[in-house]
């Protein structure tokens, strides 16, 4: 396999676009939380792709990776139960609605 | 070899793209673990093998219970998102925002030469005993923080999301 | 030497274990009696097997061994400023001596606090003072002696005022502390002279660069005619002075019996009153610098009859007393004067050899009166006790073994150093000499007036109950915490004496052939029974029968009594002169700050008043006013404007955030 390691990061680069554009967009708050997902995957992964084309010699890359899965994890769990709790009060999940911050 | 990765690729692209445009809540996550299949995939791929089953195992097999759980906890009785307004200005904007961003990014890699290296190969060896002594001997102190972070996680998942159901009684 | 130096090199451990033990004693809560007690005691004692062990290791050496070590403590610029601790005879004795003694004075004072309230902070006092008085015994530097020095009359005033809701106790504290305080002046003055003429604080050093080594620079034209060592010795002397409570400055030791007698028992009589003729003793260089037996330096001089005066003085105001503590008080200024006295004769080693018998048994007298009072109850004026004897044996006997030491009896201890102390006076001052013969006689005369009120007869007590109404309580015998220590030390009381000459071999004096000494020895002895036997004849053959009874003596010396009983109006003299001066420039000051100073001011305010109204008038209103609403509505307006941006959805200013990258992004690509 030789593809080039452009082609990785434009991979990337579009997933995060695709993953932004949800976060920007969808009205739901969970559907914006998965959009959120999306971004940090692709991030992940133009970690792994430069471990593999430039840095394989040690092991630092991957570390890096498992410790940013582990944060995404936790930060998924913790938003997920902050929408949960906002439900509760709100009664909906629609981001629209939630606009207690103005002013 | 190349067309493997092309067609992972269009999986993985076209499981972000229906994770953020379906209606069905349910469908949503469905394409995010495609989404996450692939991205696993990739990561076979490129010969990090552990780091791949790692991300089947938390992305997959946690992550997205969790939001199903919590869409389910949440319930929009029809699962469904609503009507849309597809073409309102919320929509444009945030369509607008991120193409630029993959416009300019592309742009961005594209004008680097660092663009152009071709993988490593075989020479890329990891072993998850590698994987494991570095983490126990030079990293074990982000381990430690880490396995701190995840405790605080969870306790405060736990005491957010506990404390309304007390409440609401 | 090695095991010399090493030892002196752990000397801070002496003074450092009670001090940590005070530092944990002051967090605990008054509940934990216990603990701090127990943490008290266990550091004196380990402080105490620490500064044995310093003293046995001393006594193997024929010379007199010396150890110093000093440490950098900073340094500014190129010069570094040292401590130092020093391991000598002098210092192991006493510091041997202060932690024996003490330890013995703590467990008695377990059993003498034991009803009081506040006994952990009392502990923590102690310990403190404790660390304060070791670290003041192993100082090698001058200045540090001083810190410590200082820090011994702060416990002093701390413990002195421990019942400080006792207005009498109040006041007790804070004349001890300012009339030391007064003394410290001369002393301080004393170190700046020091520093100043020899460039160093440190006394002893290894190379010999201290500045008691180096005293033979110092006999160049000082103060008044006198050489440089002898003015800083009469600076120092006049520390020693208020801490050793000489006159004039000895007005704080009386009133110093307000505190509890355990404290009355180690710091004013066993411990910080020894300081000041420690430090004389610490400092010999410096005042026999340049002077001999024939043309002594007037330090010397000084020292000499001051402390025949004192001890004159304040036997004779010991006689008329009725306080059981304040006989005691006098007698301690007394015996203080002998050991300055000592000093001031040339006679180091006497001097320092009967401040150690002293420290015993003058403890043991002071614990003993402790165990009097709790035994009958708090009572304290001796003529409403009597017939001990039969009530409290144990301690009875302790305290006859404590009077016959301090009265120099032979074979107790006091009367060996005493009697060496009065052999050296004799050589140099027939008068000086005289004072204390008299004084000794003073000394077996009261102590013998006091043993008799106290202990024979019969009970007075129950007397005044009888107009009071209230049912007499019977004294008892004290627990075992607290016969305990008095049986001890007098122990020591009688065995101390023998070891005279071998501590005048330990400090490194030779046997000189003094004349005299037979002359001596017989008269001290002589006047020592005379006195015992006037007391038995006034006090002992028919012992007062009511508590409202005349004092024998006073019929005898009539107004002489009165006088002696006011303390020679010493007090009364000092509150018509210094302290009316003192008060009257204090009120002279507050006037002129009342009406100058505060006049200047207001003076000042009012035009500054009148300059700002002004001001407000022509410039605020009109100008500064106006422009400012104008400018508010336009920021009003354009706040208003921004605000709708703020619509409260953070899906909004998500959007924002990727707009404003988008643009900061294009417009790096356009530059670049």
């Amino acid at each position: 396999m030789n593809i080039p390691l452009g082609h990785y990061l434009i991979l990337a680069a579009i997933l995060f676009a695709i993953g932004l554009a949800g976060a920007l967009t969808r009205k739901n708050a969970i559907i914006v939380l998965m959009g959120i997902e999306v971004m940090f995957n692709s991030a992940i992964l133009n970690l792994v792709a430069f471990w593999q084309y430039k840095y394989f010699a040690v092991p630092t890359a991957q570390l890096f990776a498992i410790f940013a899965i582990a944060v995404a994890a936790a930060e998924s769990a913790v938003g997920l139960a902050l929408v949960i709790a906002v439900y509760r009060h709100y009664k909906s999940v629609d981001v629209d609605e939630m606009k207690e911050l103005k002013g | 070899m190349n067309l493997a990765f092309w067609i992972i690729s269009a999986v993985t692209v076209l499981g972000a793209l229906l994770a953020v445009s379906l209606r069905n809540l349910v469908h949503c996550v469905l394409a995010l673990i495609l989404f996450f299949i692939g991205i696993a995939a990739h990561y076979f791929l490129l010969r990090a093998d552990f780091l791949g089953t790692v991300q089947i195992l938390i992305y997959v097999g946690a992550v997205a219970v969790l939001i199903l759980f919590a869409i389910m906890l949440t319930h929009n009785v029809t699962g469904t998102d609503g009507p849309r307004e597809i073409l309102g200005v919320k929509w444009w904007s945030g369509a607008v925002i991120a193409a630029a961003l993959a416009i300019l990014l592309k742009k961005a890699i594209l004008s680097d030469p660092l663009a152009m290296v071709l993988p490593a190969g075989d020479k890329a060896q990891s072993s998850v005993a590698e994987i494991g002594r570095a983490l126990v001997a030079n990293w074990v102190v982000p381990l430690e923080a880490i396995a701190i972070l995840l405790t605080a996680a969870l306790i405060g998942a736990v005491v957010i999301a506990l404390e309304e159901i007390q409440k609401s009684r | 030497m090695d095991h010399l130096q090493n030892l002196a090199r752990q000397q801070w451990l002496i003074p450092v274990i009670p001090l940590a033990a005070a530092a944990i004693q002051s967090l605990l809560p008054r509940s934990a009696k216990k603990l701090s007690a127990g943490l008290c005691l266990i550091a004196m004692g380990i402080s105490c097997l620490f500064a044995l062990r310093a003293f046995f290791a001393t006594l193997g050496h024929t010379d007199a061994p010396q150890a110093v070590w000093n440490f950098t403590w900073f340094e500014y610029g190129t010069v570094s400023f040292k401590l130092g601790f020093i391991l000598d005879p002098l210092t192991a004795a006493m510091a041997a001596m202060v932690t024996f003694v003490g330890f013995w004075i703590f467990v008695n004072a377990t059993g003498y606090m034991h009803d009081d309230e506040n006994f952990t902070r009392f502990f923590c006092f102690l310990s403190l003072f404790a660390a304060a008085m070791l670290g003041l015994v192993i100082s090698n530097n001058i200045l540090l002696l001083f810190m410590c020095w200082e820090l011994v009359g702060l416990c002093s005033y701390l413990l002195i005022g421990f019942w400080f809701q006792k207005p009498s106790a109040a006041a007790a504290c804070k004349k001890a502390f300012i009339t030391t305080r007064i003394g410290d002046v001369g002393f301080f003055l004393g170190i700046l002279m020091l520093f100043w003429k020899t460039g160093t604080l440190n006394l002893y050093t290894a190379e010999g660069t201290g500045a008691l080594q180096r005293v033979g620079e110092l006999l160049g034209p000082g103060w008044f005619g006198w050489s440089v060592a002898t003015t800083i010795a009469v600076l120092l002397f006049i520390g020693a002075m208020g801490k050793s409570a000489q006159f004039p400055l000895h007005v704080w030791l009386p009133d110093a019996m307000e505190g509890p007698t355990p404290v009355s028992a180690l710091i004013h009589a066993a411990t910080m009153v020894a300081a000041g003729v420690f430090m004389v003793g610490r400092m010999f260089p410096l005042f026999i610098a340049g002077g001999s037996l024939e043309h002594p330096t007037f330090a010397m001089d000084m020292v000499l009859y001051i402390g025949a005066f004192t001890a004159l003085f304040s036997a004779t105001i010991a006689v008329a007393q009725f306080d059981i503590k304040r006989v005691l008080a006098y007698s301690t200024c007394s015996q203080l004067g002998f050991m300055v006295m000592a000093l001031g004769a040339g006679g180091l080693v006497p001097g320092q050899f009967h401040l150690l018998t002293h420290a015993f048994f003058k403890a043991l007298l002071f614990l003993g009166s402790g165990c009097v009072i709790i035994g009958t109850h708090h009572e304290q004026d001796m003529r409403k006790m009597g017939g001990l004897r039969k009530y409290m044996p144990i301690t009875f006997v302790c305290y006859l073994i404590g009077m016959l030491a301090l009265a120099g009896v032979p074979p107790f201890a006091g009367f060996f150093s005493k009697d060496e102390v009065l052999l050296v006076t004799f050589q140099r001052s027939k008068l000086a000499w005289g004072m204390a013969t008299f004084a000794a006689f003073l000394t077996g005369f009261y102590m013998t007036r006091q043993m008799f009120m106290v202990f024979a007869g019969k009970w007075r007590g129950g007397d005044h109950n009888e107009v009071h109404g209230h049912g007499g309580h019977e004294p008892h015998e004290v627990p075992w915490n607290m016969w305990l220590p008095i049986a001890v030390l007098s122990l020591f009381a009688v065995g101390l004496g023998f070891f005279g000459g071998k501590y005048a071999h330990y400090l490194g004096a030779e046997e000189e052939e003094l004349s005299g000494k037979a002359l001596v020895m017989g008269l001290s002895i002589a006047v020592g029974a005379l006195g015992i036997f006037l007391g038995w004849v006034l006090y002992g053959r028919k012992p007062l029968a009511h508590a409202n009874d005349p004092d024998p003596l006073e019929d005898k010396l009539g107004g002489l009594f009165t006088c002696l009983n006011r303390k020679w109006y010493v007090d009364e003299f000092y509150e018509a002169t210094i302290i009316r001066a003192t008060t009257a420039c204090g009120t002279l000051f507050r006037v002129i700050d009342k009406r100058l100073v505060d006049g200047i001011l207001h003076s000042i305010v009012w035009i500054v008043r009148g300059i700002s109204q002004v001001c407000r008038w022509v410039g605020d209103e009109f100008f500064i006013n106006g422009g400012f609403d104008a400018g508010c509505q336009t920021v009003r307006g354009s706040g208003w404007l921004m605000s709708k941006l703020q619509n409260g959805r953070v899906q909004n200013y998500f959007r924002v955030l990727g707009l404003g990258t988008i643009i900061l992004l294009v417009v790096y690509f356009l530059k670049s």
